[in-house]
């Protein structure tokens, strides 16, 4: 046993509300210069949907991610070799249409136009030719469903295509706030040429080192999620940082702290890095979930906590370990699920997914339904969440549908319903934390690795390290 | 002249070629990068980017052998100066059709792209006219070699090596045509620009990645 720690985070779907406050205050403290426009290291997308970059789960296009060679893992971009091979040109790397074209508007022709008949207007510029240009698609192109037909381009409807119609009263959606999972398994590390990317050994956090990139851009491609971003202007790449400097002084991450719909949780985890390998290798891609469930491991275990202490974890960040409603969630109760397990990166940000309202069908004759007449599909969900394992995801909805179940007897005063999975207490424990639970609750994290104050911090907002020391740039 | 361009100019522009880049990289690293284009343009990369770099591995690898190998190390080995000609123009124009037309297509996509202008700094233009220069004389030079009249490696090869020495013996120069002197002050002045353009990202190629694990895990 070799036991690291981890931030990890947990967002619950049932209360993304889709405002998109996390992607907006992550753009003001991160991304907020020239040569970043275009990127957004939080973005919320509306499922189904191709997505931001469009169609980004399809890896037959981009190789992003680990494969299976003989039970062997390797990155889906070939060998080393393969990878040096397309230094002076890269097949899959995204280019800027992929994502979209930054604009601003002419808001000056607002104020300076002469007197006329029709009112001014303020025509979109592009922000990287400085060009009139025309809006052909943006970062949220396809909020509440609003480009139709692209919907039905969703990858992950290929597979169940003939079970989901998208007919008009079957349509379904749901938001899907993301982020770098900060992976286990970081595809990205392994791919960059130079070791410019590396996962931090103290909290595990993924980083790009601004210094070392070369700009090879192959992280852009391996990444699954398309987490990292090329920035055309430093010609580095960039990724999101967990807002490590706030979580360096206990803070939690800037979208963590600003989500008004509170689903995220942020705290400590501790694994075992020497399993890590191993889950990753899982043979059956149903299994990773279950898998990486072992991988983590419990925080009260002596042995843990010897292994923890040999690697140098503190007292404060077993404490956390120990309080820690993201380990509740994803382990004890089973209630957060990986996002597309079957990439083998072992993601970081866990999700528990949500609980819609019932099907059309079935909406007369029943009040809680079961799990299997949900309005979005359960296979759906399962290309999402567990490679395509829908047990899993009946178990994951029963449980949340369990707990509305006891919360509401309890409150009219029926009795329980029996073969209940877990205790009485489980389900108020986990009802107060995923309902109800307050900012100090939701997020436990060990205070500080270093003393930077916070008005420093502010100071820094939008630039830190970024900017160009020693110019050259 | 001929002692300021080929007895001086060589040492204060291999000096600065070294020096520049060692404080490039303490000083800018931030700022070293390949300066990749691929993600404002991505299709017309897909031909160009790797003809001029495989073209320019190829050049590389003439030059080496070409200037810094003695031409009687290669005939003591049994290549007479017949053989030795057939060997340089067999790899040299393929090297050279794949570098030149590689070149030109990157510039076509480099000035004939909106986007591009984004990703093209002053630095950078400077730095294209003067490899132009430098590529189109030295190709000029490999095919006016057809001729035969004209032998570099009694000339200037001797010459660049004894450069490397430290005895430059400019007389070697006398004779030598123009193209090939223009040449010179190409490779030259492509030294002078070198750290301070995005040329450095050469240098970075990536062998350590053949020799590291796949996952790195650093400590703050
Ligand atoms: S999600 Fe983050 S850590 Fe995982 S592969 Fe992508 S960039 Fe790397
Ligand atoms: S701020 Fe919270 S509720 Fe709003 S879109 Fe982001 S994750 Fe969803």
């Amino acid at each position: 046993m070799n036991i690291k720690a981890q931030i990890a985070m947990v967002m619950n779907l049932d209360k993304c509300i889709g405002c998109h406050t996390c992607s907006i205050t992550c753009k003001n403290v991160w991304t907020n210069r020239e040569g970043a426009e275009y990127m957004y290291f939080n973005n919320v997308e509306t499922k189904p949907g191709i997505g931001y970059p469009k169609n980004w789960e399809n890896q037959e296009k981009w190789k992003g991610g680990w494969k299976l060679d003989d039970g062997e893992l390797s990155l889906r971009t070939g060998s080393k070799l393969d990878r040096i091979m397309k230094l002076f040109y890269h097949p899959e790397q995204p280019e800027l249409d992929d994502y979209y074209e930054p604009w601003t508007y002419d808001y000056e022709t607002l104020i300076n136009s002469r007197r006329k008949n029709h009112q001014p207007v303020a025509r979109p510029r592009s922000l990287i030719t400085q060009k009139r240009m025309e809006i052909k698609w943006g970062p949220n192109w396809e909020d509440d469903l609003a480009s139709g037909e692209s919907a039905r381009n969703d990858y992950n409807l290929q597979k169940i295509s003939d079970e989901i119609t998208l007919e008009f009263q079957d349509i379904f959606m749901k938001y899907l706030p993301r982020n770098c999972n900060h992976c286990l398994n970081p595809a990205c590390v392994a791919a960059c040429p130079s070791g410019a990317i590396y996962k931090r050994d103290e909290d595990g956090v993924v980083l790009v080192n601004q210094d070392g990139c070369r700009g090879w851009r192959h992280c852009i491609p391996s990444c699954p999620y398309k987490k990292i971003y090329y920035n055309w202007k430093t010609n580095k790449a960039e990724k999101c940082t967990f807002c490590y400097p706030r979580l360096e002084n206990g803070l939690p991450t800037v979208c963590t702290d600003t989500c008004v719909g509170r689903i995220r949780y942020l705290g400590v985890i501790l694994y075992d890095l020497d399993a890590v390998k191993n889950c990753a290798s899982t043979q059956d891609e149903k299994l990773i979930y279950s898998n990486v469930l072992n991988v983590i491991k419990d925080p009260t275990d002596p042995a843990v906590i010897e292994s923890a202490k040999l690697n140098g974890i503190s007292e404060a960040w077993l404490r956390s370990a120990e309080i820690s409603p993201v380990y509740k969630i994803i382990k004890n109760w089973k209630l957060a699920l990986p996002l597309h397990p079957e990439y083998r990166t072992l993601p970081m940000v866990w999700y528990i997914p949500p609980l819609s309202p019932i099907a059309k069908n079935v909406e007369e004759k029943v009040y809680l339904p079961d799990s299997k007449e949900m309005r979005i599909p359960i296979a759906y969900l399962a290309e999402l969440f567990s490679a395509g394992n829908v047990s899993v995801i009946y178990q994951t909805l029963q449980r949340l549908l369990d707990m509305r179940t006891v919360m509401r007897r309890k409150e009219i005063g029926e009795s329980m319903p029996q073969n209940l999975e877990f205790e009485i207490e489980t389900y108020e424990k986990m009802y107060r934390l995923l309902g109800i639970a307050k900012y100090s609750e939701r997020i436990k994290l060990p205070a500080g690795l270093q003393g930077v104050e916070h008005e420093k911090l502010r100071e820094l907002q939008g630039s830190t390290g970024y900017a160009c020391p020693g110019g050259f740039c | 002249m001929n002692e300021l361009l080929y007895a001086a100019l060589p040492y204060i522009s291999l000096t600065i070629l070294i020096g520049g880049t060692i404080l490039r990289y303490a000083q800018g690293e931030r700022g070293w990068t390949t300066k990749s284009s691929e993600f404002l343009s991505k299709n017309d990369l897909k031909l160009a980017g790797p003809m001029f770099h495989v073209g320019l591995f190829m050049a590389f690898g003439g030059h080496v052998i070409g200037v810094l190998i003695p031409k009687f190390v290669t005939e003591s080995v049994g290549i007479d100066e017949h053989l030795y000609h057939f060997i340089a123009l067999a790899g040299g124009i393929p090297a050279g059709v794949l570098f030149v037309f590689g070149f030109i297509l990157l510039m076509i996509r480099r000035f004939g792209n909106s986007r591009m202008s984004v990703n093209t700094s002053g630095m950078d233009k400077l730095l294209y006219l003067i490899l132009a220069l430098t590529i189109f004389t030295g190709c000029a030079g490999t095919l006016s070699g057809f001729g035969g009249h004209f032998d570099y490696r009694e000339t200037i090869s001797p010459w660049f090596r004894s450069i490397l020495m430290l005895s430059p013996d400019v007389s070697y120069m006398e004779n030598v045509p123009l193209v090939f002197r223009i040449h010179m002050i190409g490779w030259m002045m492509t030294a002078i620009l070198f750290p301070f353009s995005r040329l450095v990202h050469c240098l970075s190629f990536p062998f350590e990645y053949f020799g590291r694990s796949h996952i790195i895990y650093r400590r703050k």
